[in-house]
């Protein structure tokens, strides 16, 4: 809580990070499977001697240099820029972790856009053996790094136990290759190096279809055909490695997709499994499409069909991507810190070991904020021990309402309210956009409102909210300044 | 008919049932038909599939709208039953989702239809009544998703049918007559609910279907028109596929990609049913039309804030009406591409009208 | 529907794109087996994919059109019923309740003991009623007579008793449930 709170209205922050990642997905995968498709195609070409494909592949490497060398580049960046702000906490983490498994990651960056620009520069210039041998290096450097941040990725869903056994003592960074080679890393590694190559082929069916099919009629033909090929290996393969990584995650993370399913009649706890049912319906249905529009009919095909293709590939990465952000619910780090940075695992403070979330309910989740003035921290302790703990449950909120008018809330408990909105809620919450707040909590008033955080701050082991919220922490005064905030938001 | 063209003629049970059809309906004539028939192949092909889009949606409106209909009560009851069907049927959500989110994208894949239509010149001789009916299914669609919207009888589709028919009740003299025989009485209320409902689901249904036989009728008679930059080659340059089964899979292949986008808004961002229309609570703010009434309303608004008073009413209805008319009898004005004039006055016309339907939808939502 | 057709320029060249088209898989394979093997496995594999769709719509189709069915079917499995009115009810007075998601009576006798029934007439299928000055359940329709005491079928044209429901009191609550 001692990080700024990154405001983003309307969208909330960690949109902002789901839209540049789906982005820099879409470009980063084909930066991988775009290494494998340009030396296995230049290959293929030098091999049967197919002039017309030279003439090509420069043009295909020309919009693959700027695609990933500028939008997938820059997009990355993005990413840390945005995660570094709407996760601070989290990021500081596998900063923490894995500073080295980026230092290597980073050095194989530098060779991967380093090779590009020589691969794309060279064509014609040096001889045909030499530029092939570019374009593996390529294809070995970028392989590289989807081999390191797959890592880190598959780290945040499943830490292992063999990390989660030391998290919180300072001594993370040990377990460091248990970490890195986590349960999910090889199904999750398989996954995505299928995507890099399905993508290699959407990617190329767009430069394919500016081909004029009335004068390279040959030309045209071949490249759609044989990029609509790449696309084969993910449909048989995705299936299985899809259920190995199912497997691979633990039970506690598929209890969402398990509510999910048996709620999805009414629809009210499904968002997980709706997503991951798009995400395989799209991914099972981008073959078809490519068969039907582009492989049946190559001259004809142009642009939009190529935009169709490119859209739902779309779809599927941008899906899958969600799906497994939130299969991770409710936790950033998975079983270790949830979503709002609040940590589930004892941290050892001054040798001891303490739970953040009992320390912040007994001592008060603003306790030691700096958005506070020392003046007001003060003042909220005198005001809380003359009122001591008085959570009013469900019922006495109705009888006790209808008796004794409310009285208007102070400033200073609005404050509060704001605070542990900011600090607890707006990691995932916007007020009127993005899961808004407003919306969520339409028709409550203060007692349905105090009802509702009751659930949450109680976190039962039946609650529904359970799966996918973080326990809300604070002392009663805390929450009932959060409700206090929370009714004025809403109601007012 | 030789024997390969019969989709079935590898395995003996299939081909027998297939030729029993076949000497009955006369199949294989069907598909040489099919074969023979030929779609124009050129770089803006593309924009022939979304006719076929349009009708998919179409397609699935009608599905799901059986469906709808099933649980749906017109009348007082009509809000609480759709409460029933958004949270208390299995899958109810999904099927109301599917039927809001598919109305919207026809309507859109409509729009996309009719200006590649228009800038592809295919409403040149001999295709005029293809355009007229083209613009009629239009209307039609779009008194289907305003009639339509209305139906849940939440507080959104209340007040935005009672901002709508401030379009027709602004006309002058006949207007508020007509927007009173709409509603069924001064205000919205049980009796609109049941005169949309008829509306929608009995008198639209008949009216679209009988215009839609006429306009694909008149598709198959005259074939896809070409642009004009592909009719300016000799004959020779000309490229075509056949309809059967090359183009209809493409078709195919569009459809599936249709389907996808919808699944993804009809399950990731299920239509919402708000509170309960009650007509004694102020309006909420920002009450509009849906987006396709946009670009009228603000029109009409401008208009009413520039000129008060019946004058900016009539003015309003007078563009309208103006701009109704030139669309339909462009045909008659813009004929062949050796009148170089009229031919690109009838593209200025067409950017100027898709210009000011999406400045004004821009704006409209920018003021609200 | 007439068959002429108006588009003649292109139709020449039609038959060139459609050659490519419509034997795709020809032309990487060498022999003819090899072909009907691939045949085989695209029409297995269509067949898996229109599967996959015809499931991912039909299931919530059937689901969405079932609900009332399956919320009658655990109506229907009810086996007891609470009727916490029934400790109140006038002895020599009957009243009609639901039983799940069928018809049902309970009397109170003048005894002060109850008895439970279906309320559905055996012959066909209208509600009976309990008369009791006649002291019998009576069917309007054809006239048919049951016994209140045990349901037997006494006169007209019933072929069998009515179900007969087990009552109970529970420290002054009345259960009805199942035999």
């Amino acid at each position: 809580m001692n990080y700024p709170v990154w405001d983003v209205p309307i969208l909330g922050s960690g949109l902002v990070i789901a839209l540049i990642a789906v982005f820099h997905v879409m470009i980063s995968h084909f930066a991988v499977g775009g290494g494998l498709y340009l030396p296995m195609a230049e290959a293929r070409a030098l091999k049967t001697g197919r002039d017309d494909w030279l003439e090509f592949l420069p043009k295909h490497s020309k919009f693959f240099l700027i695609l990933t060398g500028v939008y997938g580049a820059v997009s990355g960046v993005g990413i840390w820029f945005s995660i570094g702000l709407a996760a601070p906490e989290a990021t500081s983490t596998l900063i923490h972790n894995f500073v080295f498994g980026w230092a290597i990651e980073w050095v194989f960056f530098a060779v991967e856009l380093s090779s590009a620009a020589v691969y794309y520069y060279t064509w014609n210039r040096i001889s045909p053996k030499a530029h092939l041998r570019v374009g593996w290096v390529y294809a070995g450097a970028s392989l590289m790094t989807l081999v390191i941040i797959n890592g880190i990725l598959a780290f945040m869903l499943t830490p292992g136990n063999a990390w989660l056994a030391v998290a919180g003592t300072g001594q993370e960074a040990s377990r460091f290759f248990q970490a890195f080679f986590n349960p999910t890393y090889w199904p999750s590694l398989f996954l995505r190096v299928l995507v890099c190559v399905s993508l290699a082929g959407v990617w190329a069916l767009v430069t394919g279809s500016l081909i004029d099919g009335n004068k390279q009629p040959e030309l045209k033909t071949d490249v759609v055909r044989w990029s609509v090929r790449w696309l084969i290996p993910s449909f048989f393969l995705m299936p299985l490695c899809f259920l190995w990584y199912i497997a691979m995650v633990p039970e506690s993370r598929m209890s969402l997709v398990e509510l999910g399913i048996a709620t999805i009649g009414t629809g009210t706890f499904s968002q997980v499994t709706r997503t991951v049912l798009i995400s395989v319906m799209a991914s099972a249905t981008i073959l078809a499409v490519a068969y039907l529009a582009a492989y049946r009919n190559p001259r004809d095909f142009g642009l939009g069909y190529a935009c169709a293709i490119l859209f739902l590939a779309l779809a599927a990465t941008g899906a899958t991507e969600q799906a497994r952000e939130m299969l991770r619910k409710p936790y950033v780090v998975g079983d270790h810190m949830y979503s709002n940075a609040l940590r589930k695992t004892p941290v050892t403070i001054d040798g001891k070991k303490t739970s953040e979330i009992e320390k912040f309910n007994s001592e008060g989740y603003l306790s030691e904020t700096i958005w506070a003035s020392d003046a007001e921290r003060d003042a909220w302790r005198v005001a809380d021990d003359r009122s001591g703990p008085k959570l009013v449950l469900v019922s006495d909120s109705d009888s006790g309402k209808a008796e004794k008018p409310r009285t208007p809330p102070g400033a200073e408990v609005l404050r509060r309210g704001e605070l542990m909105f900011r600090g607890q809620c707006m990691a995932c919450h916007t007020m009127d956009g993005y899961r808004s707040m407003r919306k969520l909590m339409h028709g409550r008033d203060a007692g349905a409102i105090h009802n509702i955080l009751g659930m949450l701050h109680e976190n039962a082991e039946d609650s529904p909210y359970r799966a996918f919220m973080p326990p809300l922490v604070g002392t009663d005064a805390e929450i009932e300044a959060l409700v206090e905030y929370l009714d004025r938001e809403v109601n007012d | 008919m030789e024997k390969s063209s019969s989709p079935a003629c590898e395995w003996a049970p299939l081909r027998k049932v297939w030729e029993f059809a076949d000497d009955r309906l006369g199949l294989n004539e069907w598909i040489a038909f099919g074969r023979k028939k030929t779609v124009p192949q050129h770089g803006h092909t593309f924009w022939y599939y979304f006719g076929g889009i349009s009708m998919f949606f179409f397609l699935v409106q009608v599905t799901t709208g059986i469906l709808l209909l099933l649980y749906y009560r017109p009348g007082p009851e009509a809000y609480d039953s759709v409460r029933q069907i958004t949270y208390d049927i299995e899958f109810g959500w999904l099927i109301r989702s599917a039927h809001s989110w598919s109305a919207n994208l026809m309507v859109l894949a409509v729009f996309v239809h009719m200006f590649s239509v228009f800038f592809m010149k295919a409403f040149r001789k001999p295709r005029e009544f293809g355009w007229w009916t083209g613009l009629g299914l239009l209307g039609v669609t779009m008194v289907f998703g305003f009639s339509g919207y209305l139906l849940p009888m939440d507080e959104l589709a209340y007040f935005a049918t009672k901002v709508g028919l401030e379009i027709p009740g602004s006309i002058p003299i006949v207007g508020s007559f007509a927007a009173d025989l709409a509603r069924g009485g001064p205000t919205v209320d049980g009796n609109t609910v049941q005169r949309f409902f008829t509306l929608h689901v009995v008198i639209l249904p008949i009216v679209f279907g009988a215009l839609l036989g006429v306009h694909l009728f008149l598709v198959q008679r005259h074939g896809n028109a070409v642009p004009p930059s592909e009719e300016a080659k000799p004959v020779a340059e000309r490229a075509s596929i056949p309809f059967f089964p090359d183009f209809l899979l493409k078709d195919l292949a569009m459809w599936l990609v249709a389907l996808n986008l919808l699944a993804i808004l009809v399950s990731l961002f299920p239509w919402p049913l708000g509170p309960q229309a009650d007509p004694l609570t102020p309006a909420p703010a920002g009450i509009h039309p849906e987006w396709y009434f946009m670009s009228q309303f603000q029109l009409l608004k401008v208009l009413g804030n520039w000129f008060p008073g019946t004058v900016g009413e009539i003015l309003g209805i007078g563009l309208f009406s103006l701009g109704g008319l030139i669309w339909a009898v462009i045909p008659l004005l813009d004929r062949s591409e050796e009148n170089k004039a009229m031919a690109r006055l009838g593209t200025r016309i067409g950017l100027v009208f898709l210009g000011a339907l999406i400045v004004l939808t821009v704006w409209g939502y920018m003021v609200v | 529907m007439t068959m002429n057709e108006t588009n003649g320029p292109g139709s020449t060249e039609s038959q060139e794109p459609q050659d490519s088209g419509a034997e795709p898989l020809k032309e990487a394979s060498g022999s003819q087996c090899d072909c009907v093997a691939r045949r085989a496995a695209m029409a297995a594999g269509v067949g898996v994919f229109g599967a996959g769709y015809a499931g991912a719509i039909g299931y919530p189709v059937y689901r969405y059109l079932s609900t009332p069915v399956r919320r009658a079917a655990s109506a229907a499995a009810v086996t007891e019923v609470s009727l916490p009115e029934a400790a109140s009810m006038e002895p020599g007075t009957a009243t009609m309740f639901m039983f799940g998601t069928r018809t049902a009576i309970l009397i109170r006798h003048e005894d002060e003991h109850y008895t439970a029934f279906d309320a559905t007439c055996t012959h066909l299928g209208c509600t009976v009623k309990y008369e009791p000055e006649n002291k019998r359940i009576f069917c309007a329709c054809h006239g048919g007579v049951y016994d209140p005491e045990t349901g037997d079928a006494l006169a007209g044209p019933p072929p069998k008793g009515l179900t007969v429901y087990r009552v109970e009191n529970r420290d002054g609550e009345i259960v009805v449930a199942r035999m």
